[in-house]
């Protein structure tokens, strides 16, 4: 064929082709308006909420499960599948009634052995599920709505350990897949909540699809947080991993996706910039900062030692670290539990405020017997709020005039080295960072607070008074005497310094515009968000 | 006609009658010593400058204006390049200036031990290799398992084993480069064997070591040297996407890698951070790629061009 | 030529038993295992230690490998330890999108970088030529992260003409897979192209110097039929060895540029599995790995004795 002929075909092909471009996206608009793309926090690896309790795994799972309670923005429990519940005169009987008409994904009605089997496999590792466990007499359906609790000795906490958010949450799932062992993973997700799980589309490391379950019904009251009614405004949601927080928010800019849960804060006022952005604070709970150190050996486990790095450490300048220059992502931290929450206290954080004193600190420090041994930082590298704390510290000992041993390795190898409790020559370790959510804090529930040596966190602390201010606080009838409870639990803690808060720290999270319906949570709740095109 | 007589009178004569020829081939001007060497192999000498440049400024980096590179001050956090901060501050408030010539030292020393490592280890197994027949398959398939180890695998292992240090990061990437540069290095020389030389070597009776040593690898050294230098370019870069994993030298240690690295983040805002050390890699690079150029040039008389 | 190339191919089994073997080596004695990142932050030790003995990471080397070895033999990759989902599967989903950026930067590489080289050795000494190889390097110099980040800037967030990020399987249409991959093939295309030309350039000069195109210059031959029918023929062998190389600094670079990119790759599925310590899919990646490189060496072996009649095995 002549080249005219030629050029002419191509042409016709590429206007065909032109079309077929254009045709696409009109027929995807509508499709687009009912999908909802989610940037999480992390990559959603696994899927089981009991047996793996990353926050991730906790926020998709709020999905696809239901709870007995939930806690409201007021984090008080308040019923989601239950319908209604009652205790005995003597606390020792607990009998809770399911709503009607709950489903599971598959069409199967919930009963109460579903709720039970998915009890008895949540308690084997919730820390409150394991307490009300050691004093349970029997945990039973009685029939298909009704199922009940008698336990030896009361428990007045029964509802909060049922609506908690912390994880793991209590979810219910089928009792056959509830009977999995615990410390393995179930192999079917099938769920009681508005989202089925597409598996089928799931690609572990980019992309976790959900579709709305058209049977789920929800309760009547408006939602809040994880109670209320959950009512779904979208067919699909997307969630698509992003390793890299620039393309993310390139990706935001560009209308790809929808809603980003974690921002970076130095990214945000470019974020702000852009009109079709909107940008607010992710969880008024927020984050503590943890600086860990190991009781056992030199140097930390001298209270000098430890009072030293508080007398000398400046939580202005990790949270700068942490959030950037933005005040209002961040306050100081004297205590332990989280501020603007009931049991929020500064006792004894003296030590805590007013302008670090590096002298005295250093005092403290050759008091406590320090011979320039080399202290063992564990710094996790791949974590982006380990990796700035690390340095901060790096820094702040090598002023104290201590000689650090930065270990520089990735999460894992932190996870699997604290754990040994060898002297720090010999494979062990002096101190590591992490940190917690402000929504675990908020209550000495909470595992990193407690110190009964052996049996506590990895650090082992060992402060008889902390634990009998955290007993004195299960056992306490009223709010006034968790209160006192608390401040004395937290003077106790800080005096010998079972860990070094570093400071509480907020993060944003944002969206385009054209999403409606995003509140602020410890975790992304999806109902009530809806997209107009 | 008879022939003019050539007489001492005659000839000026006949010089000065000739026709005016144009000159075809002017002396050529021997520009002599290091300005003439630069005249004729201009890679060698921009390339050679630029390293100089980067050595000396590795060498002396204490010494040009620099402050500690690890001093974290997270008040004066991000700030935009000025006159008390030429490079600007990175998230912690460390001086960039700093860490990107106190990260000279780091990225040099990797490059050049990676790149001596792996040539002479890969030197040594390409020529057995691709001289020695039968040991060619074993070597071969041993270097195929090698290659397919990610060096970041290793690097994480060995981070992990010990800790994050530029150790670490020089034997991950040498072991990941060692199977390239043995499978260049064998496949000269299989072209090279075939060359009658090597055949009328046999033929005379030498034994393989002097033949390899005498004939095949003085014709090595030409593409080895420049192999060298893409493997040095090679393992800078390699660094940098181990530092971007997490994996490479630890933050008190700044390297070019980990500021882009922890900078990353930010480069839409903060382009900066990014910037200056993606810059000083670059022009290293660049360096190393046209001295290895010019070395290549210069080491092959059939590349000789001009006089 | 069939029996050197069945000897080969049996070879690659031992490779690949000894591959595995340290792989699986390594994996053991280094610190970090999935079941404290499964436990999560605030798990006891005495879980962490349940969760352990259930993924049987408690028992002796031995009898780890041996079992994971027949499974191997089995055809059976084995498990993913978090995402419970067979590792075979896992690659299988993960490998499209790295085969599709791999290939559509390997040609983009090749029909970019040969004829830069051959007009960059056909002007040797000219300004063509010193530009055309500034151009390489300075491509091979810039790192595939901040040349991404560029390229998303430019292209995608300012002038809008590309999309940011993802893939697009080419099962949903041929324009929307290639679109997901210009960008991120140009970014990882640059170093190779780089190489491919100064590699093309150096051989075709050095095949020029020869006595026989000489001879058939002298005998009336353009330059064009000079320099492919002679110059590139003979040159072929150092550029196709540079592209065999380049195969495996491409799963490298892909991870950058599929973190940079969010396409879920398969170099991506391996740094999160190594991070996350899924004992499973990272030996299932490397055996995978370690026989694509004897096949990819294999094909470039064979290629060279096709383009070099002289080389003999």
């Amino acid at each position: 064929m002549d080249r005219r002929a030629f050029l002419k075909s191509a042409a016709s092909a590429g206007a065909l082709a032109a079309t077929g471009a254009l045709s696409t996206p009109a027929i995807s608009q509508r499709a687009a308006a009912r999908t909802l793309r989610f940037v999480p926090q992390a990559d959603l690896a696994n899927f089981d909420p009991i047996w793996g309790t990353q926050y991730v795994v906790r926020n998709g799972s709020a999905l696809v499960w239901d709870t007995l309670y939930g806690f409201d923005e007021n984090l008080k429990p308040q019923r989601q599948m239950v319908e209604a519940e009652g205790v005995s005169a003597d606390g020792l009987t607990w009998t809770f009634r399911l709503r009607p008409g709950l489903k599971f994904h598959d069409g199967e009605p919930v009963l109460a052995k579903d709720a039970v089997a998915s009890l008895n496999r949540w308690a084997a590792r919730d820390t409150l599920g394991l307490m009300i466990k050691a004093s349970q007499d029997d945990l039973v359906a009685v029939d298909d709505r009704t199922f009940r609790w008698v336990l030896k000795k009361p428990y007045p906490k029964m509802l909060l350990a049922l609506g908690k958010n912390s994880t793991p949450v209590c979810f219910i799932m089928p009792a056959r897949i509830a009977a999995t062992d615990p410390f393995k993973q179930i192999t079917e997700y099938v769920g009681s909540g508005p989202m089925r799980f597409a598996r089928n589309e799931w690609v572990p490391g980019g992309k976790a699809v959900f579709e709305k379950f058209a049977d789920y019904v929800p309760r009547q009251e408006p939602s809040s947080w994880l109670a209320g009614g959950k009512r779904m405004l979208v067919d699909r949601i997307e969630w698509i991993t992003m390793p890299d927080p620039a393309t993310a928010s390139a990706a935001l800019q560009n209308g790809e996706v929808d809603w980003w849960e974690n921002p970076i804060a130095d990214l945000v006022p470019l974020l702000r910039n852009n009109r079709n952005v909107a940008v607010d604070i992710a969880d008024p709970l927020g984050n503590v900062g943890v600086f860990r150190m190991n009781h056992l050996y030199p140097p930390f486990n001298d209270v000098r030692a430890r009072r030293a790095i508080l007398t000398a450490m400046s939580q202005e300048d990790y949270m700068r670290a942490l959030v950037g220059d933005d005040q209002a992502l961040w306050k100081p931290l004297p205590g332990f539990f989280t501020p603007g929450t009931a049991l929020y206290t500064e006792e004894g954080g003296e030590i805590l405020k007013g302008p670090r004193n590096l002298d005295v600190a250093k005092k403290l420090l050759a008091q406590s017997g320090y011979t320039n041994q080399p202290v063992t930082c564990l710094i996790g590298q791949d974590q982006p709020i380990t990796k700035p704390q690390g340095d901060i510290t790096a820094d702040l000992l090598k002023r104290l005039g201590m000689n650090v041993d930065f270990a520089a390795i990735d999460w894992a190898t932190v996870g699997a080295r604290r754990a040994v409790k060898t002297p720090p020559g010999q494979g062990g370790w002096a101190m590591f960072h992490t940190w917690f959510a402000g929504a675990d804090c908020i209550n000495p529930t909470q595992f990193g607070i407690r110190a009964n040596g052996d049996k506590a966190w990895f650090g082992w602390p060992d402060v008889p008074e902390v634990e009998a201010q955290v007993t004195a606080w299960f056992e306490a009838k009223t709010l006034e005497e968790e209160k006192a409870a608390i401040r004395r639990l937290n003077k106790a803690a800080l005096e010998n310094v079972v860990y070094a808060p570093t400071g509480f720290f907020l993060q944003y999270q944002a969206w385009r515009k054209n999403v409606t319906g995003i509140v602020k949570g410890p975790l992304p709740f999806f109902w009530g968000v809806g997209k107009t095109v | 006609m008879t022939p003019p007589t050539v007489t001492t009178a005659a000839t000026p004569v006949m010089i000065a009658a000739a026709p005016e020829l144009p000159d075809l081939f002017p002396p050529v001007k021997l520009r002599r010593g290091l300005a003439g060497f630069a005249w004729r192999h201009p890679a060698i000498a921009i390339g050679g400058a630029l390293m100089l440049v980067m050595l000396f400024i590795a060498i002396l980096a204490p010494y040009l204006g620099t402050l500690d590179p690890t001093a974290i001050a997270p008040a004066r956090r991000t700030r935009e390049p000025s006159a008390a901060f030429w490079f600007g501050t990175d998230m912690l408030g460390r001086d960039i200036y700093s860490r990107v010539l106190y990260g000279t030292r780091v990225s040099l020393t990797v490059g050049f031990a990676v790149a001596t490592l792996a040539s002479l280890a890969g030197l040594a197994i390409g020529l057995v290799s691709g001289f020695v027949r039968w040991a060619d398959g074993i070597i071969m398939r041993v270097m195929d398992g090698l290659m397919s180890i990610p060096p970041i695998l290793l690097a994480v292992a060995l981070m992990a084993l010990t800790r994050g240090s530029v150790g670490n990061v020089i034997t991950a990437i040498t072991i990941a480069e060692i199977p390239r540069v043995s499978r260049l290095v064998r496949s000269v020389v299989l072209s090279l064997r075939e060359q009658p030389y090597v055949d009328a070597a046999v033929a005379a009776g030498t034994r393989t070591p002097m033949i390899i040593l005498r004939h095949i690898l003085p014709n090595t050294l030409a593409p080895m040297t420049v192999q060298a230098t893409y493997v040095c370019a090679s393992a800078m870069i390699i660094e940098a996407i181990l530092s971007f994993i997490g994996a490479g030298t630890p933050p008190t240690v700044p390297s070019w890698g980990n500021i882009m690295a922890e900078g990353r983040a930010l480069w839409q805002v903060k382009p900066y951070i990014v910037f200056f050390p993606a810059a000083f890699l670059s022009v290293t690079v660049l360096a190393v790629n046209l001295l290895g150029d010019g070395l290549r040039d210069a080491l092959d008389p059939r590349m000789a061009k001009r006089i | 030529m069939l029996s050197y190339v069945l000897r080969r191919i049996l070879a690659t089994i031992p490779v690949m038993a000894v591959v595995a073997l340290f792989v699986f080596s390594l994996l053991y004695i280094a610190p970090g295992d999935p079941a404290a990142v499964i436990a999560g932050d605030q798990a006891t030790p005495a879980d962490v230690e349940r969760i352990r003995q259930s993924l049987g990471l408690d028992r002796p080397f031995l009898v780890r490998f041996g079992e994971w070895f027949w499974q191997i033999l089995h055809g059976d990759l084995g498990t993913s330890i978090f995402t419970n989902l067979p590792v075979a599967n896992l690659i299988a989903q993960r490998i499209e999108p790295t085969l599709s950026l791999m290939a559509v930067t390997l040609v983009l590489a090749v029909c970019v970088a040969v004829p830069m080289g051959v007009v960059a050795a056909w002007k040797a000494g000219t300004w063509i030529d010193r530009a055309i190889m500034a151009f390489a390097v300075l491509g091979f110099s810039v790192p595939v992260f901040v040349l991404g980040y560029l390229l998303a800037y430019v292209f995608a967030l300012q002038l809008e003409w590309l999309p940011v990020q993802g893939y697009t399987p080419l099962s949903e249409g041929l324009w929307p897979w290639f679109e997901n991959l210009i960008l991120p093939a140009v970014a990882l295309g640059c170093v190779y192209i780089a190489l491919i030309a100064r590699i093309t350039r150096a051989s075709i000069l050095e095949v020029l110097q020869q006595d026989y195109i000489r001879t058939a210059r002298a005998k009336g031959m353009g330059q064009t039929g000079i320099l492919f029918i002679h110059a590139l023929k003979n040159a072929a062998v150092p550029i196709v060895t540079v592209i065999g190389i380049g195969v495996a600094l491409l799963i490298g670079g892909a991870v950058v540029t599929e973190t940079v990119f969010a396409i879920p790759g398969v170099g991506r599925l391996t740094v999160d599995a190594i991070l996350r310590r899924d004992y499973p899919v990272i030996q299932g990646i490397v055996l995978l790995f370690s026989f694509v490189y004897v096949l990819v060496n294999l094909i470039v072996d064979l290629l060279y004795t096709l383009l070099d009649p002289r080389i003999r095995y």
